[in-house]
């Protein structure tokens, strides 16, 4: 097991060195997530619509289409130099490179999804008084259940002729439950309403970050072998 | 008695495209194949069916007598694989990058391992260099030392010499033919007769996914490769 545990994070580790190297993926996540902050800002008007009822579901939809950015790059890396090539050629379990990949995804959008909560907070006065636990654990299972989704459609993606531009298409619509429910109970958190109403969305949350990456885990080797 | 390395009627398609048709070979511990062919013969689809990294549609491979399948993944420590590509990350330094494949092996004395593959490489003053800023023939050295860290048993090179000038072909060589210490098993792909000549214990031609000839290297010389080659090309099996 801690050999298992020691193979994940050591590719989720030369990830994160090669994006904190040329920071990529971070620059162009956080570059969108400022622009798309800036343009909400001006296109809303705060005289019909309170910023804070919508608050949610922008910042739920930032961190989508966001993240898809960052994402969809994930194995274009691996085939620059055939770098995929060596990895598959060596013992690592496939399952084990999955999982690799999806935590060193996960560092990556969570840093993305703190500063869209700091964009959206800063531009459109969102106040929070609930359980900051409770809003890290709904953002946490909503990036790993992403994370597992596009991580896996990602490898299929870079192996297709249409490439990155296929895999908004594929991913999409399996985001449905994450961002309706994500959405909802942070709107709720915003609304100060109390745990009890948010702890059902979590728990589908949970279930559905669970469900993404033990499936993603499982099917990975169907799409990464040739 | 078990063999260094086994191909069994290794057969690959790709569509209608049979890139690979029914290649066998064994070779013993410590001998040197070299698989010539003209591009497109399917020589790269061979090595990375010998590599684990491509499924064949048929046949198997026997790594020191054991089922080399493709799904399990512990016989991958017994093989080091070597491509015209890199297969390294040009961000990372050449240490970084040991350090990664090596953990990947499950390696515990990389602190010690990987200064001593330097060194031997000729690469200890590079160790904390980029490998994007890396020459052609030293990104290729780095890809041997990447290769052999983990002591494989069986070395796959694949157009090791692609895009070197004679100095790091040269020194390359020297690294390659170094490989040949009676232990390794070694399979090399390339389509230049002189070089893969040099090093070679028997030599396989490969044309249309066939091998159409498996002989000793040691009764033949450049000119009757050469010829043997012609031969091959223009009156494929």
């Amino acid at each position: 097991m801690r050999a298992y545990v020691a193979l994940v994070w050591a590719v989720a580790r030369k990830d994160l060195l090669v994006e904190f190297r040329t920071y990529e993926r971070l620059t162009a996540m956080g570059a969108f997530t400022v622009l798309v902050g800036v343009l909400f800002n001006f296109s809303i008007d705060s005289a019909v619509v309170r910023p804070q009822d919508i608050g949610a579901a922008l910042i739920w939809m930032t961190i989508i289409f966001g993240g898809i950015l960052g994402m969809g790059r994930t194995f274009r890396l691996e085939e620059e130099d055939g770098a995929l090539a060596g990895i598959l050629q060596s013992p690592i379990p496939l399952d084990a490179l999955f999982l690799g990949k999806v935590l060193g995804n996960f560092v990556l959008l969570s840093m993305m999804a703190a500063l869209v909560f700091f964009v959206f907070g800063l531009f459109f006065s969102l106040s929070f008084s609930g359980n900051p636990v409770v809003l890290v654990a709904i953002v946490g299972f909503g990036v790993l259940g992403f994370v597992s989704l596009t991580t896996l459609f990602s490898a299929m993606a870079t192996r297709s002729s249409m490439g990155e531009s296929l895999l908004p298409v594929l991913v999409f619509p399996l985001l449905v439950p994450l961002v309706v429910y994500g959405a909802t109970a942070t709107q709720r958190l915003f609304a100060g309403r109390p745990v009890v109403e948010v702890s059902g969305n979590v728990r589908m949350l949970a279930a559905f970050a669970v469900l993404f990456t033990v499936a993603g885990a499982w099917l990975f080797r169907f799409v990464i072998e040739e | 008695m078990s063999f260094g390395l086994e191909a069994i009627g290794l057969v690959r398609n790709f569509g209608g495209l049979r890139a690979v048709d029914g290649v066998s070979f064994q070779l013993q511990p410590g001998e040197l194949l070299t698989v010539f062919g003209p591009n497109g013969a399917g020589k790269t689809t061979l090595l990375r069916m010998l590599a684990g990294v491509m499924r064949p549609d048929s046949g198997h491979v026997r790594v020191a007598g054991a089922p080399a399948d493709i799904a399990s993944r512990d016989w991958r420590h017994r093989v080091g694989i070597v491509s015209h590509q890199s297969l390294l990350y040009g961000q990372l330094t050449t240490t970084e990058n040991l350090m990664f494949y090596g953990r990947l092996f499950g390696l515990t004395d990389l602190k010690t391992r990987i200064p001593e593959r330097l060194e031997s490489m000729g690469l200890s003053d590079r160790a904390g260099t980029p490998v994007r800023e890396l020459s052609r023939g030293l990104k290729q050295r780095v890809a041997l030392a990447r290769a052999l860290l983990h002591d494989p048993e069986v070395v796959l090179l694949d157009e090791p010499y692609t895009g070197l000038d004679p100095y790091a072909s040269a020194v390359l060589r020297e690294q390659l033919a170094a490989l040949k210490d009676g232990l390794r098993t070694v399979v090399l792909v390339t389509h230049n007769l002189k070089q893969g000549l040099e090093l070679a214990d028997r030599v396989a031609i490969q044309v249309r996914g066939r091998f159409s000839s498996v002989m000793d290297s040691v009764s033949l010389d450049l000119t009757g490769l050469e010829a043997l080659y012609q031969a091959a090309v223009e009156n494929p099996a």
